[in-house]
């Protein structure tokens, strides 16, 4: 019983793999194709102040490979790559993969941490709006979530900086660098608050939980393990609760990068979207590559996990 | 005469229709008994309240402001038990002739309450068994585990492998082939026969004392109802089980039933041994029964190859119960000598033989209960 669901689950995987490789490719095509045809010069970050046609203008543009065609220079990115090697950023010299792996860090908790929070406010007013109907303690959540969820999240950021941290004096500022202070985990949770309440996951999560779990609790079958005395969360706990929680899960993580790009900038928090911020101003070009590779990668991760989870728990999604 | 199994005294389970503003009377006043080891069959068309009445009975209705009250007596271990005890207090009913107007309900001390009331009854005493088998089961998990869910819960085969032997065991009685690769499969991948079969082998399993077979053969092939038919008859022999059997299709009630209880508008209209309701050269017979009769095939209609008549008009709306008979509407037996009668005043459920009752003024009888 335990090995027949792991032959359709690892032939999803790979399927899900395969397709993610083919899909990190097609974007990296693309945000190559716009950077080129993109205006603005990375030089023009380097040389600030000098001439252009200076004779260090020249070689540059010769290190940068800007001589070639656009394919070519593609190419040489790509087979760098497939090597592990992202390039060098132009702005700071630093090798894309490990910066990228030092901020990622940050934006994978600002995002998984908020992630968690909407999972918890979410779910238990989605359960109990399921369960028990329309409660006016339940339906007052529930509107108050609608309404987070409607406010912009910068808005929603800087309301928080000034009530918490200028008013009360409460955090730091630069909740970034407070991560060698005492307490430092309680600062990082400000951002996480704020990219958690009103990044507009919130109100969708319910609404979707609620809507599927109080379908599958009218379900035949829900009514059967009532009537043969069993605990009905038992039996609605797949079809009702894991797989809309996943599927909503997978849904907003873009969502969820995109929020963080807003909240980092407000928070000041080192993260993927300050640097992606910076790196678009700069035209840093392998530091934009390099973040537009694993912002898809992480959202494709989302994908892969849900279609794990649906393929596991549902026996029909096996004899596809 | 022992006290039956289980009994239904005035029962009355009302739903509020928010849309139309009043409530629909789906089951109004019956009164029931079930015998230790006999069938009853409840017959009737669809929205008589049949199904309602054995759901009120497994504590299965979740009525937002409606009403459910009387009493349901279950006989376990020599004790008595009213399903329904103490609901009362948490629902207020306020009544106008003999009209529900108004229920203020404190919904979830209800439900909590109903659900204390059920406990250790539903799937141990009373099991069930439902229409459309192949949706009633948990389509994400496979037959044996939900056999071995029951079993684990209500006898005293705990243990994993001793629960699964058990399982393999009902699997087998209810005839499913090679039981053993059946229990790994999903619902999904079986027939709705076969998916009715793991159904009674769950309800079943739990040993109950009482079986509601709930329309057992709705939403099956009418070739496969016919097995099931064959298999509930063959269980029944086998095990002795008290069933309350619940059907619109007069030829399952007809084979199976010790007794029978025919229902029309909420109401019980007609009652007896299944021999004399169902009777072709019955003297005493409500018209409704009369009518569902007529409707079905039989060799003698095939044979002389004439019309199956079907029951004039429309099933009774609950929510405008006339003054009189419920089946005044329809009716074509009525007579000038109690056409009075029939309009205006609603019969009593009277005796017309030993065992035998009639709610209907053709029958003098009816008249003195």
């Amino acid at each position: 019983m335990k090995f027949a669901a792991i032959k359709p689950v690892s032939r999803v995987l790979a399927r899900e793999l395969a397709v993610t490789a083919l899909l990190l490719l097609g974007v990296s095509v693309v945000v190559f194709a716009i950077l080129y045809l993109a205006p603005g010069d990375p030089l023009n970050v380097l040389l600030e102040g000098q001439s252009p046609r200076s004779q260090l203008a020249l070689g540059m543009r010769e290190a940068l490979g800007v001589p070639q065609t656009w394919y070519g220079q593609y190419a040489a990115w790509f087979g760098k790559m497939l090597q592990g090697n992202f390039g060098n950023s132009i702005r700071t010299g630093l090798p894309v993969l490990p910066e990228l792996a030092r901020v990622g860090v940050y934006t994978l908790t600002l995002t998984l941490g908020s992630l968690a929070l909407t999972l918890l406010i979410a779910v238990p007013i989605a359960v109990h709006a399921a369960a028990h109907g329309g409660t006016t303690g339940n339906t007052a959540a529930t509107l108050a979530a609608y309404v987070l969820s409607a406010v912009p999240v910068f808005w929603f950021g800087y309301i928080v900086v000034y009530v918490f941290i200028h008013q009360f004096g409460m955090f730091p500022l630069i909740s970034g660098t407070a991560a060698k202070q005492e307490h430092a985990w309680l600062y990082f949770l400000v951002p996480i608050f704020v990219l958690g309440i009103a990044s507009g996951t919130l109100s969708e999560m319910i609404r979707h939980l609620r809507e599927e779990l109080s379908r599958v609790l009218a379900e035949d079958y829900i009514r059967t393990a009532r009537a043969k005395g069993a605990p009905v969360w038992r039996h609605a706990f797949k079809e009702g609760f894991l797989i809309p929680v996943t599927e909503i899960m997978s849904a907003k993580i873009p969502f969820l990068l995109g929020g963080a790009v807003i909240v980092e900038q407000v928070f000041n928090w080192p993260g993927m979207g300050r640097m992606a911020w910076q790196a678009a101003q700069d035209r840093d070009f392998p530091v934009i590559m390099g973040i537009a590779l694993v912002a898809a990668a992480f959202v494709r991760l989302g994908n892969l996990l849900q279609r794990v989870v649906f393929t596991a728990v549902n026996p029909r999604a096996s004899k596809e | 005469m022992d006290a039956p199994l289980l009994a239904v005294e005035n029962l009355r389970t009302y739903f509020y229709s928010r849309a139309k503003r009043a409530f629909i009377r789906s089951v109004d006043g019956v009164s029931l008994g079930v015998m230790r080891g006999e069938t009853l069959g409840i017959v009737g068309e669809s929205g008589s309240g049949k199904s309602v009445t054995a759901l009120s009975a497994a504590g299965l209705v979740t009525a937002g402001p409606g009403v459910i009250s009387g009493r349901i007596d279950l006989q376990s271990n020599g004790s008595r038990r009213n399903l329904l005890d103490g609901l009362e207090n948490y629902a207020r009913v306020t009544e106008q002739d003999g009209r529900v107007m108004a229920v203020e309900k404190d919904e979830r001390g209800w439900r909590r309450h109903s659900e204390t009331l059920m406990a250790g009854v539903r799937g141990k005493e009373i099991a069930m068994i439902f229409q459309n088998p192949r949706s009633a089961l948990n389509p994400y998990s496979t037959i044996g585990k939900q056999l071995v869910e029951t079993i684990r819960l209500h006898t005293n085969f705990k243990g994993e492998r001793q629960a699964r032997e058990r399982a393999i065991h009902w699997l087998e009685r209810v005839r499913i082939d090679s039981p053993r690769l059946r229990f790994d499969n999903f619902p999904f991948g079986m027939s709705g026969g076969m998916c009715q079969r793991a159904m009674i082998a769950m309800a079943l399993s739990a040993e109950p004392s009482l079986l509601i077979a709930d329309e057992p053969t709705t939403g099956l092939d009418a070739t496969i109802q016919s097995t099931i038919v064959d298999l509930l008859a063959q269980l029944k022999t086998e095990t002795g089980i008290t069933t309350l059997l619940i059907s619109h299709d007069i030829s399952v009630i007809q084979r199976l039933s010790d007794r029978i209880a025919v229902m029309y508008g909420g109401t019980v209209v007609e009652t007896g041994r299944a021999a004399e309701v169902l009777a072709p050269e019955a003297t005493a017979r409500h018209p409704y029964t009369a009518a569902l009769l007529a409707s079905i095939p039989s060799a003698e209609t095939i044979r002389r190859k004439s019309y199956l008549q079907a029951i004039e008009g429309e099933v009774l709306d609950t929510i405008e119960v006339p003054r009189g008979c419920r089946f005044y509407g329809r009716c074509n037996r009525v007579t000038e000598a109690i056409r009075g009668n029939c309009a205006g005043l609603e019969p009593p459920l009277g005796e017309v033989a030993p065992g035998h009752k009639v709610r209907c003024w053709l029958y003098p009888a009816a008249g003195k209960p």
